[in-house]
């Protein structure tokens, strides 16, 4: 709590991780593999995990790209040409996943496919390239952003 | 473009105003972001379930249901489970509000740990117990619009608690429910939807943007290396750009999370359990009201006696007096610990031991409470669970006060010995 630390935030990821297991196992013994719904424990639990890890991912990524103390002033990044190939890489990507994304849209609304709605392959799909929107931010962020550091007044006159 | 822009609207100063604000960085702030989000994502998502839900119980038939006659709301459901990316948006919408009601529980606790609902942020603090109850609320009156019997039956045990409310009670089910949750109400559905998509998102927006001008007038608390490194100024960066690149990237963090879940687990399959039915299935309340439920089964059936007109039952001991007092004992938190001075940073939750324990021995009852829920299933004696909801909280605090005094007991004596010959530290109130 003192700074920007990766303490709380790789406890929230174990934690988290405890959690879905906890829900998987929940599901699998007291449920029954093949029923599909969840009960109400296992969609607490879930919810839970789901913030943990969301909190933990976002403040290891914070401390990468934000470090652990900010200090005022402006901070230059360090271009280079890895992140470069990464960020092309990861575009190309995206583009092939959008076109799996339709195609799987396609597919759920066509007769002669049976109306293959399935509801996991389109919410991975689209989870993933979410996911790769979010690499692409950041790996812009930590080498081709430049950053400020502002100590700003207690009191200001914003918004009154 | 930018100048004629600045010539007529002055963005120039709207962005040297607003978008330079300097935002402390902490991974702790996030958790109000993610509480945030999953508002937007709620109303993004129930935009589309708007454009193709009917809020109405008359019967139908087609397709879907097999040619048999179901509800209408119900019908709807299986077809916007039927549309492509269909079930994974009305998912979505289902995983969000537990996402935001578990989000915004924990952006409460880590507020309470470091202090921050000290002098000057008592209100801020109080628009947020505020915004807690009306996304608890929210989300109860979108569980019957599904229509489905398990939703339904749900829905009839908070009823059931909101009727048992002495003297008010009818009105507030004529109110939440236009008379009583019956299956020949014809006027529940439209009810709880209007009330749903309309009025209860009107008023957390308004919390919100209430909550969030507050924090922006009187600034984060921040994390305490900041009074080193220039003390009594806001150390942080600027919303736009950086801020908000952070943000984004929480959103699609967020969005990607939230929505593989959603569509590997369809949180609330209707087909499952059906249209309503006069046989009632076994169900619990959702887990946001498992601790309420919990107290309900501890309370016999003969603490009762009328007073006025009025029945003070099971139901108005655990299901409404004790969430009551809870809520007034949260909203009176910043005054029972009341700071003078104005408080501009984090405090450690190692060096405020009593704080500390309280919240663990808290969350200690929240668990045992719902461990209650389950009173049936785990086949305890209403003796069993008075112990376990008494005394394990109480222990747990203790044993949580022992282990930080064990812990951190030195640094203790060190403050205070500081502040008796006038030295300031890191650790002051």
């Amino acid at each position: 709590m003192y700074r920007n630390d990766t303490v709380v935030p790789y406890f929230a990821l174990v934690f988290s991780v405890a959690l879905f297991l906890m829900t998987y196992l929940n599901t699998q013994i007291l449920v029954g593999p093949e029923e599909k719904k969840l009960t109400v424990g296992s969609i607490g639990l879930m919810a839970f995990a789901m913030v943990l890890f969301m909190y933990g991912f976002i403040g290891l990524l914070s401390n990468w790209l934000e470090g652990s103390e900010l200090r005022p002033g402006i901070h230059q990044p360090e271009p280079s040409s890895l992140p470069m190939v990464a960020g092309v890489v990861l575009a190309i990507l995206l583009v092939v996943l959008s076109g799996f994304f339709v195609r799987a849209l396609i597919f759920a609304n066509n007769p002669e496919t049976g109306f293959y709605n399935d509801t996991t392959l389109q919410a991975g799909v689209f989870a993933s390239m979410m996911l790769l929107l979010a690499l692409m931010i950041a790996i812009y962020k930590k080498f081709f952003m430049m950053e400020e550091v502002l100590a700003e007044d207690e009191k200001g006159d914003f918004p009154w | 473009m930018y100048q004629w822009l600045d010539d007529r609207l002055s963005i120039g100063r709207l962005y040297a105003k607003a978008f330079r604000k300097a935002f402390p960085v902490h991974h702790s702030f996030f958790l109000g972001e993610i509480t945030l989000f999953s508002f937007i994502t709620l109303v993004l998502t129930g935009i589309f379930l708007t454009l193709n839900y009917e809020p109405s119980i008359r019967p139908v038939a087609g397709p879907l249901s097999d040619g048999k006659e179901v509800p209408a709301a119900y019908y709807s459901i299986l077809y916007i489970d039927s549309l492509p990316f269909g079930a994974v948006l009305r998912s979505l919408h289902h995983w969000a509000a537990h996402i935001m009601i578990a989000a915004a529980f924990l952006h409460m606790l880590r507020i309470h740990l470091t202090g921050a609902y000290k002098n000057p942020r008592e209100l801020n603090w109080m628009i947020g117990v505020f915004l807690l109850v009306f996304s608890i609320l929210a989300a109860f009156t979108g569980y019957a619009l599904p229509y489905d019997n398990y939703a339904f039956t749900a829905t009839k045990i908070g009823y059931e608690i909101g009727a048992a409310a002495p003297w008010v009670g009818r009105l507030m089910s004529d109110i939440l429910f236009a008379g009583e949750l019956s299956l020949t109400n014809t006027q529940t559905i439209p009810r709880l939807y209007s009330i749903h998509v309309l009025w209860l998102p009107l008023a957390l927006m308004g919390l919100i943007g209430a909550h969030l001008a507050i924090m922006i007038k009187q600034k984060h608390t921040q994390p305490r290396y900041a009074e080193k490194v220039a003390p009594g100024k806001i150390v942080g960066v600027p919303l736009f750009p950086q801020q908000a690149v952070m943000m984004g990237v929480l959103f699609l963090i967020y969005l990607a999370v939230a929505t593989f879940i959603a569509g590997a687990f369809i949180a609330h399959p209707v087909q499952a359990f059906g249209p309503p039915t006069v046989a009632t299935p076994a169900v619990k309340p959702d887990w946001y009201f498992m601790w309420i439920f919990g107290i309900l089964q501890m309370i016999p059936a003969t603490w009762r006696f009328e007073f006025l007109g009025a029945t003070f039952g099971p139901q108005f001991w655990g299901g409404i007096l004790v969430p009551t007092l809870i809520i007034l004992g949260a909203l009176a938190i910043p005054f029972l610990d009341y700071a003078k001075d104005k408080r501009r940073y984090l405090e450690l939750p190692s060096q405020h031991p009593f704080r500390t324990s309280f919240v663990i021995g808290m969350l200690m009852f929240y668990l045992m409470t719902t461990l209650a829920g389950y009173k049936v299933d785990l086949q305890l004696t209403i003796g069993t669970l008075w112990m376990l909801v008494l005394a394990v909280p109480f222990l747990t605090g203790l044993a949580a006060y022992i282990i930080l005094k064990a812990v951190y007991g030195k640094e203790w004596n060190q403050e205070a010995e500081g502040k008796q010959i006038g030295k300031g530290s890191a650790a002051d109130d």
